[in-house]
């Protein structure tokens, strides 16, 4: 007997869980590339013609030429995927600059209150984001006059995200072994160098981790976007919602949409997880 | 090239105070160790030097210029570190270049002083690798590299060879003794181990409690150590400490303990005439015995042989006390029984009981 026989049940309860994750996903490709008359008709079948339209009418305004299919051009889920993106990369990227300074000081530099802001970052982490819709709202509109534009909606995601990467770089700050930044020191770098050309570097595990965090919650964030933002700075998960409306729902484009919302963050994992390898640090110092 | 002056040194953190005025002076060109058991403050002092642990007060002089408050990099110094510290993210080129390339050097200037200092530390083949995949010894070399490259007027170094395995460390040992006489630059080597310190250093500070015990070179601190504790530190294996009294016989004085009674000399004991009266520690290094057949010679038990090729250590047992003894001997010496031997006066050593200096 090579291997030991697995309970026929245990396979089940694996094709079952395999069906609950992909079955969704399947079920959004095939709508998506349907005609409404196939997404409508009685007997909803695997058998179909299967089309692009839905993609074109999409994006029908990103496109290089006109798709014949479309008769009228609604260019609100082209504008929302730019307002995604755009909304994303500049608050992921704030997030991670503001993030790892924040993170290296609380780790390195001793100054009063340092526990304390140490342990506030991670708390206010656990303020839910439907309690901060109102008052963040009602600041964003009547004081900052900020309401329904993409500042404003950056704004509150580096907000959000920023407790939560400054705790996850810490932890990577942590092991860089502070001989390194001492041997900067004597080498001649000053306090931004050793932590641009130094401490950095070593982090870059980290910074990805928190940068496929930080786009990821942005990217899928709806409650906040939604009260925050107007007509032209909605993002995709607020256009999707707001497109299903009493008189007509655009189910092929809709899923077109939802396939088109899940390429950016499975690309943006990809490349970012190329930069998590481990054991950075090997022969930094002896063990 | 500079020469360094520590005036007056302190250093405390809150009320616990690790340095208390410490004052050195090291020559243009001098091969300085600090030594001492851990926590002695031999680390501290360095890195004070090295500007990476501020002052708590005193002053720190390179050159006659104040550099008490000023950063490392204002210092113009080079450190090695115990464990290594080499940037992980840099291949070895890039480590060594590291400094010079913040000095924004030229990059002709920079390739040339590396593959230089690199072929003299025989790190050529390597220059592309990263740290870790070197071993310990060739991370050694690197972090050495690193500072060679620079051309800076001291060398600092901290423990450089503790974690290198013995075999290793003797071989490191031997070249930084060759590249120190080669490059003759002021160094300044921290260590725990005695036998670094007296085979590197032109003159070694040994330290204990935050003071310097005594400096001066390796000779004047074995032949004469200024207390008790710098001879039980200095040596191998360490010298012998027995409880006597000095007593007055006629004109001379003679160290009497149990079992033992060491007489000195007319000149010695007129030295020693004042001191009668008072417990000593009389301190005998293991090699200042010498087997004798005389009647009068001490008869010491052989209690245990450990035999070293030319040499056998013979643990014995003398006015209470362990002692060890070196014996030139070829063979391995039979345990049990006894042996005769004498003490030469200029042997004896003699240490105040309660003060530990040396009378």
């Amino acid at each position: 007997m090579a291997r030991e026989r697995q309970n026929p049940l245990f396979y089940m309860l694996l094709v079952m869980l395999v069906i609950m994750a992909v079955g969704p996903i399947l079920l959004m490709l095939a709508t998506s590339l349907k005609l409404n008359v196939d997404i409508m008709s009685d007997r909803s079948s695997l058998i179909f013609m299967p089309t692009l339209r839905n993609y074109e009418a999409a994006l029908c305004n990103l496109l290089w030429y006109e798709p014949k299919s479309v008769d009228f051009c609604d260019p609100t889920f082209g504008r929302a995927l730019v307002n995604s993106l755009i909304i994303c990369l500049i608050s992921t990227v704030l997030t991670l600059v503001i993030g790892c300074m924040a993170a290296y000081a609380l780790v390195r530099f001793r100054f009063m209150g340092r526990d304390a802001v140490s342990l506030s970052t991670l708390l206010m982490r656990m303020i839910p984001p439907a309690v901060l819709l109102v008052p963040v709202f009602g600041i964003w509109t009547f004081q900052y006059g900020i309401a329904g534009t993409r500042y404003g909606i950056i704004l509150i995601y580096v907000a959000m995200n920023l407790p939560f990467v400054i705790w996850i770089l810490q932890s990577f700050i942590v092991q860089v072994p502070i001989q390194l930044e001492e041997a900067a020191r004597m080498d001649g770098a000053g306090p931004f160098q050793v932590f641009f050309l130094v401490v950095l570097p070593l982090i870059k595990p980290g910074l990805a981790a928190a940068a496929i965090f930080t786009f990821r919650i942005g990217w899928n964030e709806f409650l906040l976007a939604n009260a925050l933002s107007d007509r032209a700075t909605r993002t995709v998960p607020v256009t999707i919602v707001n497109s299903l409306t009493e008189y007509n729902i655009d189910w092929g484009v809709i899923m077109a949409t939802g396939m088109l919302l899940a390429i950016p963050p499975i690309l943006f994992t990809f490349f970012a997880s190329r930069q998590i390898i481990t054991g950075m640090t090997a022969g930094a110092v002896k063990g | 090239m500079p020469e360094i002056r520590i005036e007056n040194l302190r250093k405390a953190y809150g009320e616990h105070a690790v340095i208390e005025g410490l004052n050195l002076e090291m020559a243009d060109g001098e091969f300085t160790v600090l030594v001492g058991p851990s926590g002695c403050g031999k680390s501290t002092t360095l890195r004070m030097i090295a500007g990476l642990e501020s002052c708590s007060g005193g002053a720190i002089l390179i050159d006659g210029r104040d550099v008490t408050h000023l950063e490392p990099k204002e210092r113009g110094l080079a450190m090695v570190f115990q464990d290594y510290a080499l940037y992980p993210h840099m291949n070895v080129a890039k480590n060594m270049s590291f400094a010079l390339r913040l000095a924004r050097y030229p990059a002709a200037e920079i390739d040339k002083r590396v593959r230089e200092v690199a072929r003299t530390l025989d790190l050529t083949p390597y220059l592309d690798r990263k740290p870790g995949e070197l071993s310990g010894g060739q991370r050694q070399r690197v972090a050495m590299g690193r500072a060679l490259v620079r051309d800076a007027g001291t060398f600092l170094f901290d423990e450089p060879l503790s974690n290198l395995d013995a075999k290793l460390r003797g071989h490191m040992r031997a070249e930084l003794a060759l590249m120190s006489r080669r490059i003759r630059k002021n160094m300044i080597y921290v260590t725990h181990d005695q036998v670094e310190a007296m085979t590197l250093g032109d003159r070694i500070v040994v330290m204990r409690h935050g003071k310097i015990m005594q400096a001066g070179s390796p000779e004047e601190l074995y032949r004469r150590p200024a207390n008790r504790f710098v001879a039980g530190f200095i040596g191998s294996p360490t010298m012998n400490f027995l409880k006597a009294d000095l007593v007055a016989e006629g004109d001379r004085v003679v160290a009497v303990g149990q079992g033992f009674r060491f007489p000195f000399a007319a000149e010695r004991s007129a030295a020693l005439r004042s001191f009668v009266g008072r417990a000593v520690d009389v301190g005998i290094r293991p090699s200042g015995f010498i087997a004798s057949e005389a009647p009068d010679a001490l008869q010491l038990p052989v209690i245990l042989s450990e035999y070293l090729g030319a040499q056998s250590i013979i643990i014995s047992e003398l006015g209470g006390a362990r002692i060890a003894i070196e014996v030139n001997a070829p063979q391995p010496l039979t345990v049990g029984g006894t042996r005769g031997f004498e003490v030469a006066a200029d042997g004896i050593h003699l240490f105040d009981s309660k003060t530990e200096n040396a009378l």
